[in-house]
């Protein structure tokens, strides 16, 4: 009975990938995806926490929320200081390091 | 006294060698000649103890080195075929020596010279002296390599160079025949030492009768004998690779008389007589060995006629000569081919240096055609010529007639080569015809020298009309002298008189004809108004005479053929194939080039991947990530 809410994540985190693979135009989505993969992924370990009866896996999404919040959080720092410098935060111009 | 044969050229061409500067020119000269004529000497005391009181002595020096069954030791064999070998070598070469000190005054490079001759002779005397077929290939490369260096002793002239290559590469192809023939040899007998080898295929001959137990087997053997004919090849210049003997008359005359008619190029004829009891095992070897000698004897015969160069002439007289040596020896006469070799010798040597003799005197010219009417400033050294040509042609009682007639008798004896007979007389009317030609055109005829050089013309200085008096006391008196000690087992084949007589008449018809043709050209061409009124039918003729004067004088076109359709095609294989394609193309491209050039665009392609933009690196990510996953879920 839980498998809907399996599919519900897992295509909740395939968005979020796709959101970063497709997405040329803005950073913020960028960061927005990355927040939906990690969303997807608590989700994820909570329905898996219920369906094993582990209260492991909800110790975990709370550590998760916490990092998300810390990355989101120096995400944002880091796009803040880069639009200062460059005036643009288009994810095609980023491009300045090549192989 | 058995070493001292060797030791003494040896000795002399050091010391001239390296201390040239130190003894002079005049030293020089002096010590490589005495040298060689003590030599001479010690070499008639071995061919009076070897051949005279018949006892072979062998010298063992020294074990050289083993391997397994296999040992080779550096020996002496002084049999009475080395004797005679000895005679001719050392006795040839003194006079040469002799010759030299007169005919190169005035060289700069005397004690170079004079070393090369005396290393010359010795790498000889160790070619006959060889009690093996190892030691027998030192003498033989050695005799290859001073004839390299002296066709190119003048070595600023371009055509010195290229003949002396010319000669070293052609030797060369005999001598891989010979390399060939030994390995043969080795793999078949075990040994390379003549008695070792002499005593096996004695054996053979019971093999063949009783059982084949001990039998050497016949195909191999017949290998062996073509190898060690195609070595033969080489060396004595036999059609095929005979180009670079005329050649070889870029370097100094007494090189030539030397090298050419009395040594380097009996060495292959005396491979053949030493290597005698292997091609008795074999009769198809030994009928290609009489063809080929008697195609190269009528070939050498018919372009010697129409040669313009003095030394051309006599060198391709050598050439047919060496042919009828080798015919004989198909025949299993090796006596009688040893016998004209020596005889040869004496007169080929008296007619080289009688021709440096007359070059000498018309200040270096070479052509024929330019001189005539030397009859009156040099009759001493026409006397010689004479004496030569007459030995050469076989007239009765002088060398030539005793082993030019009885090899052509033998040859008839043996009905199965009928052609080879008639070959060998036809090419004795020629040499005839050619002899006298020479003789005609260089002193008899009107002459053709300028004014200032005719004027000139004298005799030589003592140190060069000496050897020439010596050698032709050799071409009057070796044949008759030496044909009891030589050719005394050869029993005379039952033929009639009439055909014995024949080859005598095709000489004297020869001569004659060389006369009255030359005779008449000179007078036709006096009054050339003639010419211009000629039927169709005699213009005809002309040209169709053009065509075959061309055709011989060319040398049947043997160089044009061999350089247009062997050597050119090897050049371009050599450049396109094993230079462009395999050296330059499959080597590289699987060697240092394309494996550089495959990695440089492989890393390109990878680093291509890191194309800065930030959702392809994202994508790269997830993929491997996915992959690790799966694949370590799979694990």
């Amino acid at each position: 009975m839980y498998y809907e809410y399996l599919t519900v994540g897992v295509i909740l985190f395939i968005f979020g990938v796709l959101g970063i693979v497709l997405n040329r135009s803005n950073l913020i989505i960028m960061l927005m995806s990355i927040e939906l993969m990690l969303l997807a992924i608590a989700f994820l370990f909570l329905i898996n926490s219920i369906v094993i009866d582990n209260l492991i896996g909800e110790i975990l999404v709370l550590m998760v929320l916490t990092v998300a919040a810390a990355e989101s959080a120096i995400g944002l720092a880091i796009l803040v200081a880069y639009y200062r410098v460059r005036g643009t935060i288009a994810v095609k111009s980023l491009n300045l390091l090549r192989g | 006294m058995y070493i001292l044969v060797l030791f003494l050229p040896l000795l002399s061409a050091i010391i001239s060698g390296l201390f040239g500067r130190k003894i002079g020119t005049k030293g020089a000269g002096v010590l490589t000649s005495s040298c060689l004529v003590l030599s001479a000497f010690v070499s008639c005391c071995i061919f009076y103890e070897t051949v005279l009181n018949s006892s072979a002595v062998y010298v063992k020096l020294w074990r050289w080195f083993d391997s397994e069954l296999f040992t080779a030791y550096i020996g002496l064999q002084f049999d009475s075929l080395t004797a005679i070998m000895l005679i001719v070598v050392t006795s040839v070469s003194a006079l040469v020596h002799i010759y030299s000190t007169g005919y190169m005054s005035g060289d700069p490079h005397i004690p170079r010279f004079m070393s090369y001759l005396s290393l010359f002779t010795f790498l000889m005397i160790v070619l006959v002296t060889s009690e093996n077929y190892v030691q027998l290939f030192i003498g033989w490369e050695g005799v290859g390599l001073c004839s390299y260096l002296l066709i190119n002793f003048w070595l600023t002239r371009i055509k010195a160079n290229k003949a002396a290559m010319k000669a070293m590469l052609i030797n060369r192809l005999g001598d891989i025949g010979l390399i060939l023939a030994m390995i043969k040899i080795l793999a078949e007998f075990g040994a390379l030492d003549f008695s070792s080898i002499y005593s096996v295929m004695s054996l053979n001959e019971w093999g063949d009768v009783y059982s084949n137990s001990v039998g050497v087997n016949k195909d191999s053997l017949t290998v062996i004998c073509l190898l060690l004919f195609l070595g033969a090849v080489g060396k004595s210049a036999q059609l095929g690779l005979h180009t670079w003997l005329p050649d070889a008359m870029e370097g100094p005359t007494p090189v030539s008389a030397l090298i050419h008619a009395a040594t380097m190029v009996t060495a292959g004829v005396f491979l053949i007589i030493r290597s005698g009891p292997l091609f008795e095992g074999s009769p198809l070897a030994l009928t290609v060995v009489t063809i080929l000698g008697a195609l190269t004897a009528f070939f050498a015969a018919t372009t010697g006629v129409v040669q313009n160069d003095l030394k051309k002439v006599i060198a391709y007289s050598t050439c047919s000569q060496l042919g009828y040596m080798v015919m004989v020896c198909g025949l299993s006469n090796y006596s009688t081919s040893l016998f004209h070799l020596m005889n040869h010798a004496f007169f080929k040597a008296l007619l080289f240096l009688s021709a440096g003799s007359v070059i000498h005197a018309v200040s270096d010219e070479q052509d024929m055609r330019k001189m005539g009417g030397l009859l009156k400033s040099i009759p001493f050294t026409y006397t010689m010529i004479l004496i030569g040509s007459l030995s050469l042609m076989g007239f009765p009682y002088l060398t030539g007639f005793y082993s030019k007639d009885l090899i052509l008798e033998l040859t008839y004896d043996k009905y199965y080569v009928a052609f080879a007979y008639w070959l060998g007389s036809f090419s004795a009317l020629l040499t005839a015809f050619y002899s006298m030609r020479l003789i005609y055109l260089t002193f008899i005829t009107d002459t053709n020298l300028k004014k200032e050089v005719s004027t000139k013309a004298e005799e030589s200085t003592w140190n060069i009309t000496l050897p020439l008096l010596l050698l032709a006391f050799g071409s009057i008196f070796v044949g008759y002298l030496g044909k009891e000690v030589v050719i005394s087992n050869v029993i005379p084949p039952m033929i009639s008189n009439t055909v014995k007589v024949v080859p005598l008449v095709l000489s004297l018809l020869g001569a004659l004809l060389a006369f009255v043709i030359y005779d008449s050209v000179v007078c036709s061409s006096s009054d050339e108004d003639k010419i211009e009124e000629k039927t169709p039918l005699s213009q005809f003729g002309l040209k169709l005479f053009y065509v075959v004067y061309t055709f011989f004088n060319s040398a049947w076109q043997f160089n044009y053929v061999i350089n247009h359709f062997i050597v050119k095609n090897v050049w371009k294989f050599g450049h396109l194939v094993t230079y462009r394609v395999i050296d330059r193309g499959i080597l590289e491209i699987i060697g240092p080039k394309g494996i550089a050039k495959i990695l440089i665009s492989l890393t390109q392609t990878i680093s291509n991947y890191q194309s800065g933009m930030v959702f392809n690196y994202a994508l790269i990510m997830i993929i491997f990530t996915t992959f690790f996953i799966s694949g370590a879920s799979v694990l």
